[in-house]
């Protein structure tokens, strides 16, 4: 019989923890369930759950959109891309467009799609014009973009590849002096895809306990009496809390095809600034479909800049989980759905918007 | 963007299936289950439309009953997407 959620509550209050433990996620979906089932305010006060870089929105590089925003005002061409980018502000001159959103009010064609296969239907349906597909988001995204491209785009579909590995993120933060957390639940629909023993490291190369977990509060709180436990015990593993979808090896098909199709380069992070081997381009076999082979003189690389969000705005510092995100002084303020400054409180899955939409109105 | 979805199957034409989940029904493409073949009935989870694993269907209510929690929790204003 399985565990429930107030018994697993139990069963953490239960365990002798003396000192402070942070455990961080690394998902918008971990952050959203964890926010929404009142998980934070229902574990003993000694335990801190910060949300980590688990926004593909929120880090998504500041001069990819600023790239997006000009193709499409000034060059014919339609850029379709996930609803969520589309208000994500770039940083310009009052006076000038600052988002995709802007630049569709202008009259640019920009059109927001939910799936890879809208992209590629737009694209058929409209074969004389050019269409580009603003590709943002982390392995679970990235997956079917590979999918999309290995059976066959029209000539007319081009890329603006940003998608990005999440746990080159993590491996940056352990590897510097502070990391800021004792213990990882670590994504499960990213492990899905990619296999579980993509975060080995954390245990092997770093010693701290890790546990993948899936997105209902049992597994979650599965997740962090898991590595609770293994800190009390002093008996670190790899725990895979979401064994019913994340497979040791994940999805191998959906690798393979990453692989066919990308390969791993050095990528910036906004906010972070480059990680290494954390990024993708398109391979030599599919380069035809890259928007920079078509469109050369819109990478401006003078705005590839580490930390470059918005004046005032500690999104940069909410999403590597150093400050939270009612501890930024734009937070209910300047900064709200309706009139968002930073990109965390632009995508549903980023840690501000999450908090603000879990009813927390005020910053501290 | 991030946002998996459960579905079930009830058709499938090659690479792509017709996919429900609470009585609304998507195509889903099943390029990337290739490795684990898939047929009408079955549950997946899916991500910006494309079948990434196979679940059950416990499972699959499971997802459905937490996402039915927290869109009933949420202000009007704001909306939760799958973009």
């Amino acid at each position: 019989m399985s565990i429930n959620a107030k018994q697993w509550l139990k069963l953490i209050h239960e365990l002798p923890i003396k000192e402070t433990v942070k455990i961080m996620n690394v998902c918008g979906g971990h952050e959203r369930s964890i926010t929404m089932s009142g998980i934070r305010g229902a574990l003993p006060k000694n335990i801190e759950l910060i949300p980590g870089p688990g926004c593909p929105v929120c880090i998504c590089p500041e001069e990819d959109v600023y790239q997006a925003i000009q193709l499409a005002l000034k060059e014919p061409i339609t850029l379709v891309t996930y609803g969520d980018m589309l208000r994500v502000p770039v940083n310009v001159k009052k006076s000038d467009i600052k988002s995709l959103e802007q630049a569709k009010a202008s009259g640019a064609s920009v059109v927001p799609i939910a799936s890879p296969m809208e992209a590629v239907k737009i694209a058929n349906d409209h074969p004389d014009d050019t269409i580009v597909f603003f590709a943002a988001g982390f392995e679970t995204t990235t997956a079917p973009t590979a999918a999309m491209i290995a059976q066959g785009i029209p000539d007319n579909l081009l890329l603006l590849l940003s998608g990005r590995l999440t746990w080159p993120a993590i491996a940056l933060l352990l590897d510097s002096e502070t990391p800021g957390f004792d213990a990882l639940v670590a994504p499960g629909h990213v492990a899905t895809v990619m296999g579980e023993s993509e975060w080995d490291f954390v245990v092997t190369k770093h010693h701290l306990p890790a546990a993948i977990a899936g997105f209902t509060p049992e597994t979650l709180l599965a997740a962090m009496y898991s590595v609770l436990r293994q800190k009390i015990e002093n008996n670190y593993f790899l725990d895979n809390c979401y064994p019913e979808l994340v497979l040791p090896e994940g999805n191998v098909w959906a690798k393979n095809t990453i692989n066919k199709v990308m390969n791993v380069v050095d990528a910036t992070w906004r906010g972070v600034g480059v990680i290494p081997k954390s990024g993708f381009e398109l391979n030599e076999n599919y380069r035809q479909s890259d928007v920079n082979v078509h469109f050369p003189n819109y990478r401006d690389e003078a705005r590839n800049m580490a930390g470059k969000m918005p004046p005032g705005c500690d999104c940069a510092k909410v999403v590597l989980g150093k400050r939270y995100p009612n501890q930024c002084k734009l937070y209910g303020t300047a900064c709200t759905p309706q009139h968002p400054i930073g990109p965390c409180m632009v995508s549903d899955e980023g840690a501000c918007r999450i908090w603000w939409a879990g009813g927390l109105r005020e910053s501290v | 963007m991030c946002l998996g979805i459960p579905m079930q199957i009830k058709s499938i034409d090659q690479f792509v299936a017709r996919c429900e989940a609470k009585g609304v029904e998507r195509d889903v493409n099943l390029f990337m289950m290739q490795g684990e073949p898939v047929e009408v009935g079955d549950f997946v989870m899916v991500h910006v439309g494309y079948a990434i694993q196979k679940m059950t269907e416990q499972q699959a209510r499971s997802s459905w009953e937490l996402y039915d929690e927290m869109l009933s929790s949420l202000e009007p204003n704001v909306e939760v997407g799958n973009a």
